[in-house]
């Protein structure tokens, strides 16, 4: 686990970098943009989290994928390179279970990303960018975000509370616990209602969205922000363009057809690695740095 | 700051606007090319099908009735000048007479469809040269229009094309239909049946004797789609035989009790043929969604797989067709509800 530099650009940076990655993995479809993708991913997620991203990965990336690539040809049955029948029938297609597992990695990609995304794109950055433009809604975003690891935290210490004066959730007989569990429960509603009143009334009484209204911040738009964003900008265009000529081309139905590689398609899917590889590789970079000069010392 | 705001708001929208154009586009149908004075088609147009693998429709006109060809590119062996123009004359009543300008074979089959101006109520014709029949014709289009389809290979110079008589059980139909009244639907939704032609027979109710076997034709086509090329899902246009035809007459043996749809389950089984149906409570019957990858709507939202019954489109679904020995059975793909393959709509 190192630090994370990419972290610490400009949010408009790091904002539009997710837009970018999260918009390319959910409409490229060839399955070597997809690799590149979630390989990227998951390189960015194990590099800032460490095992934890691991061990996200196994437990809700893999079955998803796993999930979608059987549900597919079960529902779906297009396609002509038949494989078997099933019992109504019906065809079980090689078609039809590439394109359930593509969409099984596509899924997994978006939801490594969107980790990434809340790791990085933390609440006060969102505001920071949202807050002069849709200062309601980003407020309303940024508080549903933070709500459930606020309201686990806070479910803990009622617990706790509860025990101590004798209502143990883990102790007694079913219908005992049961009338405790929704003792806690009743609390924490009415904690949770009370605490988005709180929340309402203190940020009113601060002039959250009022006109003129300033907010500190500590986000400074350097020169580095400016390559950074010219590159992510190249990119973005570089993509688009190869969009526009198909060059990620890649067709499931009725047969697999896709466009070669060739020179012109390889330095597409090559651009679309070094956008998604940006961060962890100016992670890298920057941990070498520290360490030479933490050598040198 | 402010202005570099802007500027990345333009280019995000800019990003967003440019994904939504971005789709794959396979072979692009090219426009339909009108056959020049002198009906020579040149090589090098020929080399291109070939090579793009695309699908050339080449147009004309012959004393008042529109022509046209359809070509397939995989289907060209060699390439040179071709000649497709096509002299179409109504000699009589009912019967066209049609005289290529090509000299010898085009090194290849094309489809020739000749749009008449009135309606054949028959469902098939034939091409005869000297008083023999040659080839047979097949008849698609609309409700006050026929289409007349021909496979050619340009070594028939001059033919004349006949419609086939019109046989009893057709006739009969189409009186019935003419009269039927609004009246109630059986359970299954299902309008009364014409008299003479078999009841639905539940599936549930079917008894199948394995100890007796009987043999019927099957057939599945799609030539419809040849005149509605524009409307195909383009990723779809390799599943389109050249001339229309998945699976030519075929006799087929099956046991007594069985529906149309468990032969059609079988033969597209025996015959590696792709096909998807699912279950309909509402009509007790399975429909079917598509054969050999090609799936309602995917010919203009008016598409899909009907069947035909020595002559009549059941009213009901295939699961409650009970086949008889000797039944003639066609799967037809149609482009408008059944119109343009012969089932009189009222």
């Amino acid at each position: 686990m190192s630090v994370d530099c990419f972290a610490k650009y400009h949010p408009l940076v790091n904002f539009l970098y997710f837009v970018l990655v999260i918009g390319f993995s959910m409409i490229l479809n060839h399955p070597v943009a997809q690799g590149i993708s979630f390989i990227c991913a998951c390189a960015y997620a194990v590099q800032i989290e460490g095992k934890k991203a691991v061990l996200f990965t196994l437990k809700w990336c893999l079955p998803i994928m796993l999930l979608t690539a059987f549900m597919n040809p079960a529902f779906s049955h297009e396609g002509v390179t038949i494989l078997l029948y099933f019992p109504t029938g019906n065809p079980l297609t090689l078609e039809s279970i590439l394109y359930g597992l593509s969409s099984g990695v596509m899924l997994a990609t978006v939801m490594l990303w969107f980790v990434n995304f809340n790791r990085v794109i933390t609440s006060d950055k969102f505001i920071y960018l949202f807050g002069r433009i849709i200062p309601a809604l980003s407020l309303v975003l940024s508080m549903t975000l933070r709500f459930i690891p606020k309201f686990k935290a806070q479910m803990n210490i009622v617990v706790d509370a509860q025990r101590s004066i004798g209502r143990d959730i883990s102790e007694g007989s079913l219908w005992k616990r049961m009338k405790i569990a929704v003792t806690v429960l009743s609390i924490m509603v009415t904690w949770a209602l009370e605490n988005a009143i709180e929340t309402a009334d203190s940020m009113k009484s601060r002039g959250y969205g009022l006109k003129g209204r300033t907010a500190f911040s500590i986000y400074r738009f350097d020169d580095r922000d400016n390559y950074a964003l010219l590159y992510l900008g190249f990119c973005g265009c570089y993509l688009v363009t190869g969009m526009i000529v198909s060059a990620f081309g890649f067709r499931y139905f009725p047969s697999i057809r896709y466009i070669g590689l060739n020179m012109v398609t390889i330095s597409f899917q090559f651009v679309y690695l070094i956008l998604c590889i940006m961060p962890t590789v100016l992670n890298a970079v920057e941990e070498r740095k520290w360490k030479i000069i933490h050598s040198n010392m | 700051m402010r202005r570099r705001f802007s500027f990345l708001w333009a280019f995000i929208i800019l990003i967003s606007l440019c994904a939504c154009q971005g789709n794959f586009g396979s072979v692009n149908l090219q426009d339909a090319i009108q056959i020049p004075e002198g009906g020579i088609i040149e090589e090098n147009v020929i080399r291109q099908l070939k090579s793009e693998n695309a699908i050339g429709m080449f147009y004309g006109q012959s004393n008042g009735l529109k022509y046209e060809w359809t070509i397939f590119g995989s289907d060209i062996a060699e390439t040179k000048d071709i000649k497709l123009e096509v002299t179409i004359d109504e000699v009589k009543d009912r019967e066209i007479n049609v005289t290529l300008s090509q000299d010898g074979s085009f090194g290849f089959y094309g489809l020739l469809s000749i749009h008449l101006t009135e309606k054949w109520a028959e469902n098939s014709a034939t091409a005869y040269q000297n008083e023999q029949p040659v080839i047979s014709v097949s008849l698609t289009g609309g409700k006050n229009k026929t289409i007349l389809n021909c496979n050619l290979d340009g070594s028939l110079k001059s033919f004349v094309i006949k419609p086939d008589a019109l046989s009893e059980e057709d006739s009969v139909s189409k009186e019935t239909e003419d009269d039927t009244e609004e009246s109630t639907k059986d359970q299954y939704l299902t309008d009364p049946i014409p008299e003479g032609k078999p009841k639905p027979v539940e599936p549930e109710n079917q008894e199948v004797d394995k100890r007796k076997t009987y043999t019927c034709t099957f057939s599945i086509e799609c030539s419809t789609i040849l005149n509605n090329l524009e409307q195909l899902d383009p990723d779809k246009l390799e599943m389109v035989p050249s001339g229309g035809v998945i699976l030519p007459q075929t006799k087929v043996t099956f046991y007594e009790g069985e529906s149309v749809f468990d032969v059609l389950q079988r033969v597209c089984k025996e015959h590696g043929i792709h096909m998807e149906s699912s279950w309909t409570p509402i009509y007790n019957s399975a429909y079917i969604e598509g054969i050999h990858n090609l799936y309602e709507f995917d010919c203009g939202s008016l598409s899909g797989w009907m069947y035909h019954v020595n002559g009549w489109y059941p009213n009901y679904g295939c699961s409650r067709y009970q086949l008889k020995d000797g039944d003639v059975v066609e799967w037809r793909y149609t482009c408008d509800l059944g119109n343009d393959v012969g089932r009189g709509m009222n």
